[in-house]
């Protein structure tokens, strides 16, 4: 299928090293599946040497700078999608071949990536669980009905923009140093939206970065989730929470983790008073381990984690806190 | 403010799944005892539009269920809330896997009704088969700005605002003219529970249907649905014993030595 497609992996430098490497990891295991290059397109308001090393490192076949000094905004996805739609209207499309973009996977990135299809009226195939070419095209597989069940669909036409989660790029050193080829683009670009800013409060990290979660669900009350946190805070870590735990409000909707929230891919990922459903886990790395605290023995999270603990959380916590300080 | 309010409905995660196929004609066929129910995410955009109307006597809020199995608990659920005006949306044909379709069939009847909004609300998903781009492509297709991922809304004067959290961030945004805001869960959008003499009254409504039409297929076909690939974990759960002090320093140990060391069981 070498000569039907060709795949584009668009990053916007200012989202910062893990949307890169999740973008990058995505177009190289697809592109070496399909037995083809792909290339990268790099979003933002300057050039980044460490991107474009990391670009040629990952295998990619020919690096591009879409450069405009107007997208400083990580946040401001109605100039990134434009300045992307520009840049990608500079690169030749071969007349029969089907051609992919891909972005960072991720809330930002799904909604870019439905922005970026209406600018180039290209098919928004959205967060999917797996690409594949095939005689007839482009096959694209989602998960749907609460990650329940995977949908496998053929898609028409010769354009079209995804998310894909994988894992990070394998990285080698490239022969040749890639020269980067600019894109120039020039256009107005439009008002963001107007917002007033202010500080949330919270005190620990992205949950979606750290290398240690602790994450809590509806088995926790207010009090359960300041051990928690007291918790994360000692781990170095970060905090997470189920939906049914946010809808409490007990975390904040920015540490949901699940198939509707964050990905997370820690190394440890504690869950206390977590049943754990297909949903909540979606939100995790298989490659992370999971650790689980539950008072019920029969919980589905046992039957994932690698080390448990059937208990209840109020004596628990405490006392790991305890065994932490000594 | 006209509120227009978009939902969706999925199956209900706490029980399993109905009969769920490909039909013969290409479109999912469903059967068995469907449980669809608002997600939580529907949830929060038509309790949005009720916390703006409940202190803003001149809201009108406009519902449209989307059609598919359970339709008739699913729009009695909405009606006892009392909106201004529910009705089925029925999608033609209905492909609500192709979000650029499905787009075009709502802007195409809201354009075509010429029903008047202010404000669009919709969850940050539409659905069991969307993955949130059916609102960002019909904010383009109505021309409407988005703001995307909202947990609050309220009147500041006569203006309303609209909180997001992004990180550490709080950002507000005064809506200033016609907006499609999708909506995430959050404690303050919970949906409340309707008065009983409302879902009394709501029992015994009828409905109307709102068809969205489109003479295209979709661009994406469906070639099978089967049940998710299992993924593969560590699992072999090693449980701790001992009393509780015990159980906390191995796991204590455990975390400590952590990130590093395998673990040994």
């Amino acid at each position: 299928m070498s000569d039907k497609c060709q795949i584009l992996s668009l990053i916007p430098l200012a989202w910062g090293a893990d949307a890169l490497d999740m973008a990058l990891g995505a177009a190289q295991s697809l592109a070496r599946s399909c037995g083809v290059d792909y290339q990268v397109v790099l979003l933002g308001a300057s050039e980044s040497a460490p991107a474009v090393a990391r670009a040629a490192a990952a295998e990619a076949g020919a690096v591009f700078l879409a450069e405009h000094a107007g997208l400083s905004d990580a946040d401001d996805l109605p100039a990134l999608a434009l300045v992307a739609a520009a840049a990608v209207g500079q690169l030749a499309a071969e007349p029969g071949v089907q051609r992919l973009i891909l972005l960072p996977p991720g809330a930002d990135g799904e909604e870019l990536a439905a922005r970026l299809a209406v600018e180039l009226d290209a098919c928004a195939l959205g967060r999917c669980s797996a690409l594949s070419w095939s005689a007839e095209g482009l096959v694209v597989e989602r998960a749907t009905w609460g990650g329940r069940l995977r949908l496998v669909m053929g898609m028409q036409g010769d354009l079209a923009v995804a998310c894909l989660r994988t894992s990070k790029p394998q990285l080698t050193v490239p022969s040749t140093p890639h020269e980067v080829r600019r894109l120039p683009v020039q256009l107005p670009l439009p008002a963001a939206l107007a917002l007033e800013e202010s500080i949330s409060g919270q005190r620990l990290p992205p949950v979606e970065s750290a290398r240690i979660v602790v994450s809590g669900g509806r088995g926790l009350n207010e009090q359960g989730f300041a051990l928690l946190e007291d918790l994360a805070e000692r781990l170095d870590g970060s905090l997470g929470g189920s939906l049914p735990a946010v809808d409490a409000g007990l975390v904040p909707v920015v540490r949901q983790v699940g198939v509707s929230g964050k990905f997370v891919s820690p190394d440890i990922y504690l869950a206390v008073g977590i049943s754990g459903t297909p949903q909540h886990l979606a939100g995790i790395s298989p490659d992370s381990r999971i650790f689980a605290i539950n008072k019920d023995a029969s919980a589905d999270i046992f039957n994932v984690a690698q080390v448990g603990v059937v208990g209840e959380w109020e004596q628990l916590l405490p006392a790991l806190l305890k065994a932490l300080e000594q | 403010m006209n509120i227009l309010v978009l939902l969706a409905g999925v199956a209900d995660n706490r029980y399993p799944l109905h009969e769920i196929r490909i039909g013969g004609d290409g479109l999912i066929a469903e059967a068995g005892q469907s449980r669809r129910v608002l997600s939580p995410f529907d949830e929060g955009a038509l309790e949005l539009a009720l916390k703006l109307r409940d202190a803003r006597e001149e809201c009108r809020i406009e519902v449209l269920v989307l059609g598919g199995c359970n339709n008739d608990n699913l729009l009695r659920s909405v009606a006892a809330y009392k909106p201004e005006r529910v009705r089925l949306l029925d999608l033609q044909p209905c492909c609500p896997w192709d979000a650029r379709l499905s787009a075009a069939q709502i802007a195409g009847l809201v354009e075509g009704e010429a029903l008047p909004v202010d404000l669009l609300l919709i969850g940050r998903e539409f659905g069991d088969l969307d993955e949130g781009s059916l609102p960002v492509l019909l904010a383009a297709r109505l021309g409407l700005p988005l703001f995307s991922l909202a947990q609050f809304a309220e009147w500041q004067g006569e203006t309303v605002r609209l909180l997001r959290e992004r990180g550490i961030r709080q950002q507000w945004h005064r809506v200033a003219g016609p907006l499609l805001v999708t909506v995430t869960n959050d404690k303050r959008n919970k949906l409340r529970h309707p008065l009983m003499k409302n879902v009394m009254l709501a029992k015994k409504m009828t409905f109307d249907t709102a068809v969205a039409a489109s003479a295209q297929g979709s661009a994406l076909h469906l070639a099978e649905l089967a049940a998710a690939r299992e993924v593969q974990r560590g699992g072999a759960c090693r449980l701790l014993d001992g009393d509780v002090t015990a159980q906390a320093r191995a796991l204590a140990t455990l975390l400590r030595g952590q990130l590093n060391q395998e673990i040994v069981p």
